[in-house]
């Protein structure tokens, strides 16, 4: 696993990448305004017990770097670099130390026409592509209302076997759009790499539909070229009252075979998942806004399975949540209840949460419990509460720590610690 | 046979660089005259949920939908995807991209909700001992872990699975 790591860490292919970090580098912002760089720093001390031997200590120290630079040279170039390490105090976790680059790229937006550019190192939502890629991004509206991206280069992963990683990825996606009424889009994607099955290939289709106000209607189809099938489908009536109620009604589904396929999400290749099974998912989600501090949330959903069955659920969940003003600057109360068919599947959870200022400080307490119909390893309750106080020293710096006790299936009794320091520039 | 197959994708991707050089150059004439969305929101927001309404009635001119359709509600947060995958550089505009890697990302180990331990507000996932939890989700509802697991950041369902 650590030379996987590695992989993902140094492969930098002489690509975009390189291009991005070289003008990170040598490029200086045009003014001190033109910049924002923040560091985050989290100390997470927490123990494990072990089978065998003494209880491990661990106390890892992360590090969360960003930087963008705005304006560069034109305003409508900037760059932006985003990272994290960590270096092991106490018993070690990965050897000792870990880290990723998580985004170094030039992004260029073009003034009108959405017109994007992006080279580097990205994260990247198109289509059907959720993707970190080491590569370049290029996105327009034409006049007529088409809309065209295209992407490649090679995909950036951290994947549970070597071979499931890819060697490089491109696609795009071509849209068509009615100012405020629809907008369809077809997209494309392919993944070549030494897969252990077929390369990931796959088609998409989205929907945006808004027949009038009030209503909108949300899609999005999943193709699986390589084995011929819908692998997956989601789609969303959205209704909207003004600035107060929020109703979305649909329903999504899948088949195993399909979405688990080893080139498309490798992380599921199971043996106990049977290929053939298909879920759907009904859903309604509601929210309420009852008064400019108060908004009430709601959601159902039913999940069930077409072949196998390792358990069909139904889940129902009821919140409320508070912006209030003077001291409280939030607060929020929700329980949930999913019954099945299957005990092992039922529970019923409570959360609620308050968040508090004095002067320069904050602080939170955050309780959840959930119960469980079949005890999990003998027992059949969990509770973890946070508590949480930060204090700002001006605009630039602000210190907090998190004290998390858990008890559940996995802990008698846990405590663990997060300190965190906030820099910002 | 691997160096070969670097060799092959430096090559690939200095095509694909000129290619999208050409494209560039020729799609930047052809592109629409509506203004794109701004690369930075030209006003500092605020921490919590964004309300797009408190200050926009109009429609966006660069995503061409209505700014009611981002209000961060509840339902909103659960369709994002639906959203982003059309309009990624309207979230960009409010949201550095390492937001969206708190939880799509390649490789990262805290958690979300650790994390943000002190902004129980925040709709993260794997609140409380999830690692329980999962065990439920996962049989019940597995399509539910692939946005963030299915290809990144997985290698920690090795240890059991």
């Amino acid at each position: 696993m650590n030379s996987i790591k590695r992989n993902l860490r140094f492969r930098l292919p002489g690509s975009g990448i390189t291009v991005a970090l070289a003008l990170i580098l040598s490029i200086q912002p045009a003014t001190a305004a033109d910049y924002e760089a923040s560091s985050t720093t989290y100390l997470h001390v927490f123990e494990r017990e072990q089978a065998l031997g003494d209880d491990l200590q661990y106390a890892p120290l992360y590090e969360y770097l960003s930087l963008d630079l705005w304006e560069v040279t034109r305003p409508e170039w900037s760059l932006h670099l985003y990272g994290w390490g960590r270096v092991d105090l106490g018993d070690e976790i990965d050897n000792g130390s870990g880290g990723a680059l998580s985004s170094a790229y030039a992004n260029y937006n073009h003034p009108v026409g959405n017109g994007q550019a992006r080279v580097g190192r990205f994260f990247l939502s198109e289509g059907t592509a959720t993707e970190t890629v080491d590569g370049v991004f290029l996105k327009g509206s034409a006049r007529a209302g088409f809309g065209a991206a295209l992407f490649g280069g090679s995909p950036v992963e951290n994947s549970i076997t070597a071979d499931d990683e890819g060697d490089s990825v491109a696609g795009g996606r071509v849209s068509y759009s009615l100012p405020g009424v629809a907008e369809v889009g077809l997209s494309y994607l392919t993944e070549d790499g030494d897969f252990s099955g077929d390369d990931r290939e796959e088609m998409g289709g989205d929907l945006w539909f808004r027949p009038g106000e009030g209503l909108e209607i949300l899609g999005r189809g999943l193709y699986n070229v390589s084995t011929s099938a819908l692998a997956s489908y989601r789609l969303t009536a959205r209704i909207s009252a003004g600035n107060s109620l929020d109703l979305g009604v649909g329903g999504e589904g899948y088949r195993y075979g399909d979405l688990f396929q080893s080139a498309l999400n490798s992380a599921f290749g199971f043996s106990t998942l049977d290929p053939d099974d298909e879920v759907t998912t009904v859903f309604a989600d509601l929210d309420w806004r009852l008064s400019d501090d108060s908004t009430l949330q709601a959601g159902i959903r039913n999940v069930s399975h077409e072949k196998s069955d390792p358990g069909d659920a139904s889940r129902a969940e009821l919140g409320l949540r508070f912006l209030a003003g003077g001291f409280l600057d939030g607060a929020g109360l929700s329980a949930a209840v999913q019954s099945a068919d299957l005990p092992e599947n039922e529970y019923s959870q409570l959360r609620c949460y308050v968040m508090t200022s004095l002067g320069n400080w904050k602080f939170t307490v955050d309780a959840l419990a959930q119960s469980y119909e079949l005890p999990i390893n003998g027992e059949d309750s969990a509770i973890q509460v946070v508590g949480s106080a930060g204090r700002s020293f001006g605009k630039g710096l602000r210190v907090s720590g998190d004290i998390r006790y858990t008890e559940s299936p996995n802990f008698d009794e846990d405590l663990a610690v997060l300190l965190r320091a906030e820099v910002g520039l | 046979m691997r160096s070969q197959g670097m060799s092959q994708m430096r090559i690939g991707i200095c095509v694909l660089l000129l290619v999208a050089g050409l494209l560039t150059a020729a799609g930047c004439a052809a592109l629409s005259k509506k203004e794109s969305v701004p690369a930075r929101h030209p006003e500092e927001l605020g921490t919590g949920w964004a309300n797009c309404l408190e200050c926009h009635e109009d429609e966006n001119s660069g995503a061409l939908k209505p700014y009611g359709s981002f209000v961060h509600t509840s339902v909103f947060l659960r369709q994002h995807g639906l959203y982003s995958s059309r309009d990624q550089n309207l979230c960009a505009s409010c949201h550095r991209v390492d937001f969206c890697q708190t939880c799509h990302a390649a490789d990262e180990e805290l958690k979300p909700g650790i994390r943000q331990g002190n902004r129980p507000d925040l709709a993260m996932p794997h609140r409380g001992d999830y690692l329980v939890q999962h065990q439920i989700d996962g049989r019940v509802d597995p399509g539910s872990c692939v946005g963030c697991h299915g290809r990144r950041n997985n290698d920690k369902c090795a240890v059991c699975h």
